[in-house]
């Protein structure tokens, strides 16, 4: 008897060692190998947005492979249709932004003058050049590197469009099987523990990325239409920055409306009507958001605290930059569910024999 | 149709020549007898049509829950689940035994003797299911510490399972839970029984310890 004991206890330990060390090297894979993990990291967040669909195909019935493949295809033309459309439109927008590169230098100069002669005389201190030539010149410098990088950034988005839906595909269709293959080597000890944390972390990523598109995708819209409605240059530029940094939680709407706001004044001016409608857009567009998309569909998934959620984000970007910031408050999540679990099974009485 | 070997066995019969050469159909046959092949008679849908709480599956339902079942494997003396901890998974046993314990009324503070900390409650084999409160309850715990007797395989199906079955297939989760609830009753019942039969016993017994 026990010799069977050291046995089982030995065969699990051995088990321990093993699941480690593949989790390990799959994470180490990953992280030495950014070509393949970034890649993969999309389509795993594609997959987790368009997960939901194939129940829904299943019943209409539509076989497992079959209902995988048509989400993979309608997706592609539903992402590369606007892009087609879409291109010329912000490639000419985009003609016209490089125009008035040199006009915002200009207003931003002659502001700064102003500025500066008035402090000189109010207060007798020289603001000096400094700062303005500090942030043209990381402005300039920033738009450089972005031209200089852009044919190897357009290299991996091609390589993308290969590798991604074909990443999506075995998501959606293999999905359960890879994820059936790892638990086979899961400790008996921890299986269930493990099984449970790891889909209920799966789940909130999910339903958070789910929600963080769709409230991109309407903010996306309300911008857009509404300085279209206002005759607002730039307008789907400006509502497609608005989208992609409203995925940044709190700083993000004050980080998409800053270049609408830059443009209104250098093109508009401060006092004209455009100005006010421009702002006035970004407002309603963002009140909209914090009092009904926010609460209705993101909030209720995140439960952590505000305070929280701030520190986090400031996290993420320290250690990840953009990206670090999107995926900062699932991993929070991550972290707040694991440590609960932890202290659930260390300090709440009555659970140990 | 009839099968391969109720011709050869005419053919046997009415004394004809036999097929000199094997053919396709023999080879088949004699394969899927062979012992080191994974048979359907050892897979896990045959092992679950057995089984009388899921009677109301038919095959294709079964194989659909089988692709849902995790097959796990423990040694001999080896915990399943310890009493008290988090549950979330219900399990069939395919092979082996597995011992089921509650702790022991009153246990001597100072022994190191497992018969005296455990109290054996019982022994389940094979087709036998333990844990199907954990399917149901939102935080489940368990109420008796599971341990395999000698080396065990068991089936196990999950809360995570049970949300995408339902998703997937609707009508395997609604049979899966009606067999569930089945056993819960049935357990339920005979606890009722239980219940009635001691409260009888009791007033029986203030009656005796009255009338002296």
């Amino acid at each position: 008897m026990e010799a069977n004991k050291v046995n089982w206890k030995s065969i699990e330990r051995l088990r321990m060692i093993f699941f480690s060390s593949v989790i390990v090297s799959i994470m180490s894979i990953l992280y030495f190998l950014p070509r393949i993990t970034i890649p993969l990291g999309i389509s795993y967040l594609f997959f987790l947005i368009l997960r939901p669909l194939i129940p829904w195909l299943r019943k209409l019935g539509v076989k497992e492979g079959w209902a995988s493949l048509l989400v993979v295809l309608v997706s592609l033309f539903v992402v590369i249709y606007p892009i087609v459309k879409i291109a010329p439109v912000i490639g000419s927008e985009a003609d016209r932004f490089e125009y008035y590169v040199p006009k915002i230098e200009v207003y931003l100069r002659t502001n700064y003058e102003v500025i500066q002669v008035e402090v000189k005389e109010r207060t007798g201190f020289d603001i000096g050049d400094k700062l303005l030539i500090g942030v043209l010149t990381s402005a300039k410098n920033g738009a450089q590197a972005l031209l200089l990088n852009l044919p190897k950034l357009l290299g991996s988005v091609v390589e993308w469009f290969f590798i991604i839906p074909l990443f999506l595909y075995f998501f959606l269709k293999d999905g359960r099987g890879i994820r059936d293959g790892l638990l086979k080597i899961v400790p008996n000890s921890i299986f269930e523990k493990y099984y449970n944390l790891t889909y209920q972390f799966n789940s909130k990523l999910g339903d958070y990325i789910f929600a963080k598109f769709i409230e991109a995708t309407i903010i996306g819209t309300l911008i857009t239409v509404g300085l279209l409605a206002f005759d607002v240059r730039f307008s789907i530029i400006l509502g497609l920055i608005a989208a992609l940094t409203n995925i940044i939680p709190y700083a993000g709407p004050v980080i998409g409306a800053i270049p609408g706001i830059i443009f209104g004044l250098v093109e508009y001016g401060a006092g004209s009507p455009t100005f006010g409608a421009l702002v006035a857009v970004y407002m309603i567009a963002n009140v909209i958001d914090l009092a009904l998309v926010f609460p209705i569909l993101v909030s209720k998934l995140v439960d952590l605290h505000p305070a929280v959620v701030v520190i986090s984000v400031i996290l993420g970007s320290q250690f990840m930059g953009m990206g670090g910031m999107i995926i900062s408050i699932p991993v929070a999540a991550a972290f707040k569910l694991i440590l609960s679990e932890v202290y659930k099974e260390l300090f709440v009485a009555g659970r140990r024999l | 149709m009839r099968s391969y070997e109720e011709k050869i066995k005419d053919v046997i019969y009415n004394e004809e020549d036999l097929p000199e050469k094997l053919d396709i159909n023999t080879l088949k046959y004699f394969w899927q007898l062979s012992p080191f092949t994974k048979s359907n008679k050892h897979s896990v849908p045959r092992f679950l049509a057995k089984l009388r709480v899921l009677q109301n599956f038919s095959d294709t339902e079964l194989r659909i829950l089988s692709k849902f079942l995790h097959h796990r494997t423990f040694a001999p003396d080896e915990v399943v689940f310890k009493q008290n901890e988090d549950g979330i998974g219900f399990y069939f046993v395919y092979s082996g035994q597995v011992d089921i314990f509650v702790p022991a009324d009153n246990p001597s503070v100072d022994t190191e003797d497992v018969a005296e900390i455990k109290k054996h409650i019982v022994t389940l084999e094979k087709g036998e299911y333990f844990g199907e409160l954990a399917l149901l309850q939102e935080n489940s715990l368990r109420s008796a510490e599971c341990m395999a007797k000698n080396v065990v395989e068991l089936l196990g199906i999950f809360k995570p399972d049970m949300e995408e079955l339902t998703k997937h297939y609707p009508v395997v989760a609604a049979k899966l839970l009606q067999s569930i609830s089945m056993i819960i009753a049935n357990r339920l019942y005979s606890i009722t029984r239980e219940v009635g039969e001691l409260k009888y016993k009791i007033c029986q017994l203030e009656k005796n310890s009255g009338s002296k």
